[in-house]
Formats: C-alpha cells, structure tokens, sequence
C-alpha cells in the first residue's frame, strides 16, 4: 500500500514537473509566436514603407520617361528608399545571426586612428546637414594598435552617432570623445558620445534594448530606422565583453558610455627615417599645433611649424638657399578644406622636386585621392591621428619615396624601358640625365620614323613608355603616334604616350590626345612635372 | 628682336586695329560692309599667319630654350616685353609662355637670381592676364590668384637673404615680388600687413644701403599706393588701431597732395574724399556733392586716366552708394542725377576712340558691367550692356545677333510642334496658347541667343582669339565667360531671364561633358530653351563648310551633347532652309543697324 502510494506520489510528481515543463515550453511558444507576430507586424510596415516609395516612383519615373527632371526626382526619392531598406535587411541579417549564434567577433590587429578617422567620415556629413556642433576628443591615448573587432566596433560607435545626430533637433551640440584606460593587463577602450538632443524618459531607458523600439518626439519627426540599431548593439557589446551605460532625460540629452577592452600591442615608433630629416608642418590651428609639437618633440624629430600657405613656400625657399631643404611637407587640416590645398601641394611639387607631401585631414581619401595624387600628395595620414600614426606615416612617406614602392617623387623604373623620340640632342640630353635618376632603360630616337622602327622592332610589351616631340624632322610626333598605335600588335593600343612639346595651343594638345596620346608635357621639361607623369603612368 | 616676332607684333597691332567696327571709315553703306567683310578676312588670314609664326618659330624656340643663346633669350625677352607694355597688352598670354618657360629653364640650372626676376615677371603676367577674371568668383579663378600670390610669396621670400645676394636689380625684383603678394590678396588685412611690412623694409637704411641703385623712393610711393588701395577697410573695420593708421597715412601720402593742386588728377582726389567720408570727416551729403561736382566737371570726351575715373569710375561709385544706401533710392534727385551720369558714362565709353582701347580702359568696362546698379529711373542693364557689346565687341554682337535669329527660328518651329514644350518656364506656361505665346517663346528664344556669351564682354577674350588659337591656360578661364555671364544676368532685373542660358549653353545634355559644372540642368526650369542656345551655339561656331553640315553634326551628337527633344526638329526641311538662309545673309542685316547707328551716332570717320 505504501509502496503504491510512493509510487503514485512520483508519477504525480513527474506528471507536475511534466505539466510544468509544458507549461513553460507553451508559454515560450507563446511568447515565440508573439515576438514572431510582432516581429513579421513591425516589418511588414517597415519594408512595405520603403517598398512603396520605390514601386510608386518606378512608375511615376515611367510615366514621365522623357521629363529628365521629374525621373532625376523620382530616382533621388528611390535611391533613399533602397538605401532604407537594405540598412534593414541588414540590421535583420544581424539579429538572426546574433539569435541563432552564428555571430563571431574577430580578434584581429586594428588602427585606432583609422578606425575612429573611418567612423567619422561616416559620421560627420549627417551632423553637417543638420548643423550640428560636432565635436571629437582623444584623451590618453597609450594604444593605437588594438585587437578586436574593428568593424563592428565601427559600427557600435556610428549607431550610437547617427542616434544623437537624429534624435538632436537641428544645430545641436554633439561630443564625441575617446579614451583609454589599462586593466588587468588589457586596454580598455572608452567611447564617450554625449549630445543635448530630445532625450529619453526613464521607462524607456528600460525598454531601449529590446527590438524595434524607438523614440517618439513631438520636435522630431521623419526619423528614420529599423529600431533594431540599439538591440544590435547591446548583443555586439556583450559579445565583446564590454558595457554600454546610458544617461538621458526628456529634454535634457543623452550620454552613452561603452567600454570595451581589448587586447593592445605597444607602441613601436619608427623614427628611424625621420632622424636627421627636417619637416615642415603647415598648420594654422593651434591645437593641431599642439599635437605635432607634442608628437614630434618628444620625438626628438626636426620640424617647424608654419601657419600659412605663404609661410610655407616662404620657409622652403629659404630653406632651399641655406642647402638645408625640407625632406617633407605636411599639409595639415587647416590648409584649405575648399581645395586650396591642391594648388599649394601643386605649386610647392614643382618648386621642390625632393619635397615628399603628405596630406593630414579628415576628409575621405577615398574621394580626393586622385586629385591629391595629381597635384604631388605622396601619403595621407587620417585625423584623428595620435604619435604612432603620426610619426609612423611620415616615416611610411618618406621610406616609400626612397624604396620607391609607393607614390613618390622620383619613381623607380629598374627595369622599364622607355622610348624617347626627340630630334634636339641638347634636350635628348637633359631628358636621358633627368630620366636616368628613375634607373629605366631608355632608347633615343631622333625622329618620329626612328621612333616608330624601334618601336616595331621591340619585343610586345618591351616600351612601357613612350616620350614623343611633336616637332620633328623626317616625321612629326603625331604621324609617328598614329602609326604605333594603328601597328598590329597587342600593345599598340596600350603602351602610354606623353607629348613633350613647347607648342602650347589648346588645339595641339587636344590634337595630341586625338591622335592617341595619352597627355602632354610641356617644354622646356619641368623635372617634378615628368615625374609624376612618369609615376603616375606606370 | 628676330624678324618672326617683329612681325607678330605687326600683325598684332593691325589686327587691333581692324578690329575696331568704328575705325572702318567709306562714303557709303556698301562699301563700308565691302570693307567690313575685307577687314574680317584679313584678320581671318593674319591670324592663320600669326598661329603659324609661332608654331614654326616661337615654339621651337622654346624647345631649344636649353641650347638658346644669351641674345636668343634677350629677344625673347624684348619680344614678350613689347607684347606686354602694361599699357596696352598685346598678348599677355605669349608674355607669360615665355616667361614660365624661362623660369623652368632657369630652375632647372638653379641659376637663383634669375628664378628671382622671372618669378617677378610671371607673378605680373599673371597679374594682369587674372584682370580678365575680375568679378568672377569660381573655383577656377581662386586657383589662379593663389598661384599669383604664390609666385610672388615665393620671390619675395628671398629677402632673408638681402645682403647675399649680390646683383642690386635682383634686389629690387625681391622687394616688389614681396609688395606684389598685396594686389593678389583679397584679404584686406593681409594686404595691409604685407603693405606694412614693405613700407617699413623701403625706408629702412639697412636695406638701402645694400642696395644703393635701386629707386627706393618709386618703391615708397609705390608701395603708399598699395596700401592706400585698402581704403575700404576704413569703412569695414575689423582691424586694429595701427593698421587703420598705416592706411590713413598711406591715403595722405598718395591723395593730400592732389587736393591742394588746381587740377587735381580725379584718380587721386575721389580716394581722398572718399577718405575723409570713410572716416567720418564729412557726411554724406557733402561726398555726394563732391562726387557729382567731379563728374560734372568732367568733360565726356576726356579720355585718359583721369577722364575715365571722372566719367566712368565715379558714377559706378555713386551708384554704389545709391545702392548700399537705400535712403537715397527714395529721393529722385540722386536718382535723376544717377541715371544722367551713367548716361555720361555710356557716351565716353562709346566714343572712346579704338586707340584709347587700353587696358584700363577694360577695366573700367569690366567695372561697369560687374558694378552697375539697375533701378527704376535709369537705363536698363540690358540696354547699356547691348550698347557696349555693339561698340567694344563688334563681332560679337554679330555672331550673338544670327545666333538670336537662329533661336526664333527655331524656337518657333518647335512652338508649332509642341506649343507646351517651354511650359517649365513660368512666364511662358501662363500665356495662353496662341499668338502671343508664340511670339514670346520666339522674342524670348531671340534674347537668349544674344545673351549667351555675354559673360565674353567684360573678359576681353575678343581680340586674343582674333589674334591666334588659345593657350590650354587661356582655354581654361575662357571657360569661365559662362559663370561670369550668368552671375551678371542674374544680378539684374532687366536680364535674369537669361542667365541660364549663359551658364548652361556649353554644358552637355547627358552630363558627360561640357562645362562648367555649376550648371545642373535638371534643377533649372529653363533647361529646354538652355538645350535649344546650346544647340544654336554649336551650329553658330562650329566652323562647318555648310549650314547641312552643321545640322548634320548636330544630329550626330544627340543624346549625348544636344538634347533629342531638341535635334529632333531639324527633321523639318523648311527650318533647315530657313538655317541656311540665315548664313547665306552673312549677317548683312546686322551690319547695315549697325551701319545706321553709327552714322546717327556722329562717330563714323
């Protein structure tokens, strides 16, 4: 009887827990369908959202095919749209990944400098339209070479930006700053973003984290986002071992704090191609200042600071009369955001051909790389930059030019030939000395039907070159070019052809071009300015 | 001088010249235009022999420059001198040529006092070559002052080493390569600081005793003129105690002496008063005074240095202050007195004989043209503007003129197609379709094509394309007659209607090419009638040997540089007639109004 009656006791017992497990798995059910509800609710609303600006403006683009200004509309409406909706589709793609486990965070060696300078670039355009004060510190900054997940951390800390960009009516004031701080052995990394925009109320501090939750203000309206931003960046965090701490009130602005420790290399400073090299610095802003007399000082580099493009040319002229010329010039952040920079990266190129230029800025390098090339920009060193960035880009610059292995004002050529075609023996001359510091091969010929036998005789491939006169006695540059390039054979269409010519009508020029030249060089031969033709046609 | 650049100069010289509509004397019409199409011939000829004295002379020369001999050079020299006189400019452009090819050359030798005295020719050739920009704000022409300064930053950074270096004349192209950094500046207390600085260094006796030879006292006066120059900081503020005195001191200096003479040179004596009003030692009433008493003093036919300030410069300036003192718009007598001395101004400006044709004489049209201030009351700007256009740029307006009947022609022939097609453009999209409409397409379409290269007025580009191709450089700021054209048109009342059809006639329908790119086409609601002058320019300009060619190039180039909707009309043979006919002309119509004005006007010899 007892024994019947224990028994019956445990099945009751396991027949409770199993009620109880099922219980909780229906409950979890339930909750799953509810979530999936308000998940497949909140994103049919907002994909539809995005979806319907780009069919309707498809067709109303049809519609009005041949109205080039109502399609132009159409499309600026439907590239927003697009852009919307794939920033959803990804922040999706994330929290499946987070949710289901499949998200990774990498451990791999990262420039702090690069990192906040790319975060930035991102950044600072929105802040712009909405003119916003913005502004960005780094306080002690011992780690610049940090493991970890850059990318992802880039985009924890431009989430966070857009956010105080977004949630701050217009001409608003948004900090940004970053530090460091050691422990345990790590370096942890402090991302301070603080702005005085709408805020947020205490109950909704709570729910901040939980997907598609967003801020709803009277002062704003048209934010746009997914409302995943937040969720995402709570698991990144956490997956990273950090901590997000955020402060806000209505009306009072925000303050979000995330410390992430990393794991860091020390600094290793290579001085080594500085030393003994003087360096001008053109920089008017006197923080800036601060930070290169600070970098470079305690450095024990030579350098002088100049706040002024006249000042600039001023001191390398003076240096140049000495024989105690500039090894190189840093273009700094003040040197003219509206383009200036270019003319005077330009003008000093062709004053001083030994002068390696590099560019220190906040703007993307991406967007004025061409451009910087072209006017003689041999390297680019991202703002925020701090003394290893600093001092290690300049040795870069520097090493690059003499290893050649980069932009740099005079191009190594060891083993490119080139074919000059030049009848006047005194330039033949000056061009083959000019030409021989780039260590190519070069074959003379003194006219243009010479020029075109060495050229057919070479092997395909065997110029990759070629320097052509225009004026020239038995055949002229011109009838030379369009018999290489009309030659039957592989590299006629493409082996890169320079004009050198004093005849300076805008006519000979575009003739030049027309009959297959790829430029032209003025006579008599500015040094600096074959250089970089040279370097930057091969 | 070799014979190729004397007679460059000649040719120069005639084509001057011949170019001057009003220089053309004949009894009667026919053999004023049988002359008239004699002169363009001869300019068309003289320029094929001036391009080919260069390409066969000058620039082989310049492609020896290395092996060129010390006489070589010298003629090289005297040639780009006699080119740029600072007076009348010949040809700044072969000036400079030669120039930044002598400094490269005397870079590449490292030989430092020459690279001293070329960077100062350069910096002046660039000087005055930029003169033709003036008014023009873009991208283009801030890159081009910044090389000036740049240019003469650079030699006039040599004076750290004053005392090594020994030739005094290298000496003295330091010191004014250092003033000069002030003209390129367009910040006031930049100028004056350089100004400062070089006041102080040309009465320093250190410096002049190294230097003994050197005019020390030109340099002083020089120099006071400069800083003199930055007057309107007087008024602007914004500097400190002492510069607001070096300024002062300087206007003493340059303008007192001329108050005190009984024919004070106007030049010198309006700067002066405008001083003392600047300063607040006399108000505005007495200034204006002053001012309307120097204009009416003044005969119109006084045409040197002071002649043009009293009678063009300083209605300009007391339209300014009619403009930046709303006070006086309401009183009718300033107003009265306004549009009698802009009246004056056109008449000096229209009979100026070809020969006064200087370069101050461009600026001060440049003046006009960047300055004057349109108001109920006076002339209109698109009056005065086409005034000037047919008396400086004779060819010009001619070309403007068939490029305006191509337009109506055309324009027309599209109303009849699409009677909606300009409706973007508010003024026509009101008008009820039918006569009046169509006459207001056509008369509008008309102006466009008059006013689509008027930014090449104030530019001067006139006589140098007369004279030769352009430079790559030059092409460059001829570009800029777009932008220039445009912010003048549409600064007034009388001609905004025709500002985008300045700026967007060589832009590219597709984008692809053209310039400049401060024209969006889809953001202007004029783009159609923009398409059509882009169109009509090409067939104008094009230099092809027939009307059907021209068309055909067209055709060949819709879609990417000519608008299909555009092209499209030349399917219609009558308007392709009418096209030919309009050439067939040479322009006769044209030449016979300008032929009667200038009878009616008294100034035909």
């Amino acid at each position: 009887m007892e024994e019947s009656t224990l028994a019956l006791k445990q099945q009751n017992e396991e027949l409770r827990r199993e009620n109880e497990s099922l219980r909780l798995r229906l409950t979890e059910a339930q909750n799953a369908n509810l979530a999936k509800e308000s998940f497949l609710s909140n994103m049919s609303h907002d994909i539809r959202t995005p979806m319907n600006a780009i069919v309707g403006m498809t067709a109303l683009a049809k519609k009005h095919i041949d109205e080039k200004g109502r399609v132009s509309d159409a499309l600026d409406k439907i590239e927003i749209a697009s852009s919307h909706l794939l920033s959803l589709i990804n922040d999706v793609l994330d929290m499946s990944r987070i949710n289901s486990g499949r998200m990774t965070v990498a451990e791999e060696l990262f420039s702090l400098g690069d990192l906040l300078h790319e975060t930035l670039t991102i950044v600072r355009p929105q802040a712009e339209q909405r003119q916003h004060a913005f502004r960005f510190d780094a306080e002690d900054i011992f780690a610049e070479s940090l493991y970890g997940d850059a990318l992802r951390l880039r985009q924890i800390y431009v989430n966070i930006i857009n956010n105080a960009v977004k949630y701050t009516p217009e001409h608003g004031e948004i900090a940004v700053s970053v530090s460091q701080e050691e422990s345990d052995g790590r370096c942890v990394l402090v991302f301070t973003c603080r702005d005085n925009g709408v805020g947020m109320s205490k109950d909704f501090l709570q729910r901040i984290f939980d997907p598609f939750e967003r801020v709803s203000s009277s002062t704003l309206s048209g934010v746009e986002g997914t409302g995943l931003g937040m969720s995402i960046v709570k698991k990144l965090i956490d997956a990273m071992g950090g901590t997000i701490a955020i402060e806000s009130a209505p009306g009072h602005g925000t303050e979000v704090i995330i410390r992430t420790p990393l794991r860091f290399e020390s600094v290793r400073l290579n001085t080594g191609p500085l030393e003994g090299r003087r360096i001008l610095i053109i920089e008017a802003d006197e923080a800036m200042q601060e930070l290169y007399r600070r970098y470079l000082g305690e450095a024990g580099l030579l350098f002088t600071i100049v706040p002024s493009s006249s000042a600039a040319v001023s001191a390398i002229t003076e240096a140049d009369f000495r024989g105690e010329g500039f090894s190189c010039a840093v273009l700094g952040r003040s040197v003219g955001r509206d383009g200036s920079m270019f003319e005077l990266a330009s003008y000093l190129h062709k004053a001083d051909s030994t002068l390696t230029l590099v560019m220190v800025s906040d703007l993307n390098w991406g967007e004025i790389e061409y451009r910087a090339n072209r006017s003689g920009i041999s390297a680019f060193i991202p703002i925020p930059f701090f003394r290893k960035s600093l001092i290690n880009g300049l040795a870069h610059a520097l090493q690059s030019v003499e290893s050649s292995d980069a932009v740099s004002a005079v191009p190594d050529l060891t083993g490119r030939r080139i074919l000059l075609a030049e009848d006047n023996d005194i330039n033949r001359e000056i061009a083959c000395e000019i030409l021989s510091v780039t260590k190519a091969a070069v074959d003379c010929a003194a006219n243009g039907r010479e020029a075109v036998d060495l050229f057919l005789g070479s092997a395909v491939g065997g110029y990759d070159l070629i320097l052509m006169d225009i004026q020239m006695p038995v055949m002229d540059g011109y009838a030379a070019v369009a018999q290489i390039r009309a030659a039957a054979r592989e590299d006629a269409g493409s082996v890169p052809i320079f004009a050198m010519t004093a005849n300076a009508f805008a006519e000979d020029i575009a003739r030049a071009r027309a009959c297959g030249m790829n430029g032209h060089i003025a006579k008599p031969i500015d040094v600096n300015l074959l250089m970089q033709t040279l370097r930057q046609a091969l | 001088m070799h014979p190729y650049q004397e007679h460059y100069l000649e040719n120069v010289r005639e084509i001057a010249a011949l170019g001057d509509f009003y220089g053309i004397s004949a009894p009667d019409y026919e053999s004023w235009y049988e002359k008239q199409l004699q002169a363009k011939a001869r300019i068309a000829a003289l320029r094929e022999e001036n391009i080919a004295l260069l390409s066969g002379n000058l620039f082989p020369a310049l492609d020896g420059l290395h092996a060129a001999s010390e006489a070589d050079i010298a003629a090289l020299e005297e040639f780009a001198g006699a080119l740029m006189d600072w007076t009348t400019n010949l040809d700044c452009g072969i000036y400079l040529l030669i120039h930044d090819s002598l400094l490269s050359l005397y870079r590449f030798r490292r030989d430092r006092c020459r690279v001293i005295k070329e960077l100062y020719m350069v910096g002046m050739g660039l000087y005055y070559q930029g003169r033709s920009l003036q008014g023009i704000e873009s991208d283009a022409t801030k890159a081009f002052r910044f090389r000036n300064e740049m240019v003469f930053t650079e030699g006039g950074s040599y004076l750290k080493f004053f005392a090594e270096i020994a030739d005094e004349q290298t000496k003295g192209y330091i010191i004014r390569s250092l003033a000069n950094i002030a003209i390129c500046s367009s910040d006031l207390a930049r100028r004056v600081a350089i100004s400062k600085r070089v006041l102080q260094i040309v009465q320093d006796d250190y410096y002049r005793s190294l230097a003994p030879s050197l005019p020390w006292d030109t340099f002083l006066r020089r120099t006071h003129q400069q800083m003199s120059s930055n007057r309107a900081v007087l008024s602007k503020g914004g500097l400190g105690a002492d510069e607001l005195a070096a300024v002062l001191e300087s206007c003493e200096v340059v303008f007192k002496p001329e108050s005190d003479t009984r024919t004070p040179n106007v030049r010198w004596l309006w700067p002066y008063y405008e001083m003392e009003y600047s300063c607040g030692f006399v108000d505005l009433p007495t200034t204006l005074a002053r001012m309307e008493r120097l204009i009416e003093d003044c005969p119109y036919d006084s045409y040197d240095v002071s002649g043009l300030y009293a009678n063009v410069q300083l209605p300009i300036y007391y339209g300014r202050l009619v403009r930046d003192n709303p006070a006086l718009q309401t009183k009718r007598e300033h107003i009265r007195f306004l549009d009698r001395a802009y009246r004056k101004m056109m008449r000096t400006l229209l009979t100026c004989p070809a020969d006064g044709f200087t370069d101050f004489f461009f600026y001060n049209i440049c003046l006009v043209i960047t300055d004057f201030f349109e108001i109920d009351g006076v002339e209109s700007y698109r009056d005065i503007t086409t005034k000037l256009m047919k008396r400086l740029t004779g060819n010009l307006y001619i070309r403007s003129r068939r490029a305006g009947e191509l337009m109506r022609l055309c324009a027309a022939a599209i109303y009849r197609s699409d009677p909606a097609f300009f409706d973007d453009i508010d003024f026509l999209r009101v008008l009820p379709n039918g006569a009046e409409k169509e006459k207001a397409v056509a008369d509008y379409a008309e102006q466009c094509g008059l006013y689509h290269d008027f930014g090449l007025i104030k530019m001067n580009f006139e006589r140098l394309c007369q004279t030769r191709e352009l430079f790559e450089g030059e092409m460059r700021m001829y570009e800029l007659h777009t932008i220039s054209g445009h912010d003048d048109l549409a600064a007034r009342r009388s001609t905004a209607i025709y500002a985008d059809a300045a700026l967007g006639h060589h832009s590219w329908y597709n984008g692809a090419d053209g310039y400049p790119k401060a024209y969006v086409r889809n953001a202007s609601p004029m783009r159609q009638m923009t398409d059509l002058v882009a169109v009509v320019a090409y067939l104008n300009d094009c230099g092809a040997a027939s009307a059907r060619e021209a068309i055909a190039s067209v055709i060949a180039q819709e879609h990417s540089r000519f608008s299909p909707l555009i092209t499209a009309i030349f399917s219609d043979e009558t308007l392709q007639a009418e096209i030919e006919a309009v050439f067939a002309r040479q322009d006769e119509p044209c030449y016979r109004e300008l032929y009667h004005e200038l009878a009616g006007s008294g100034q035909k010899n």
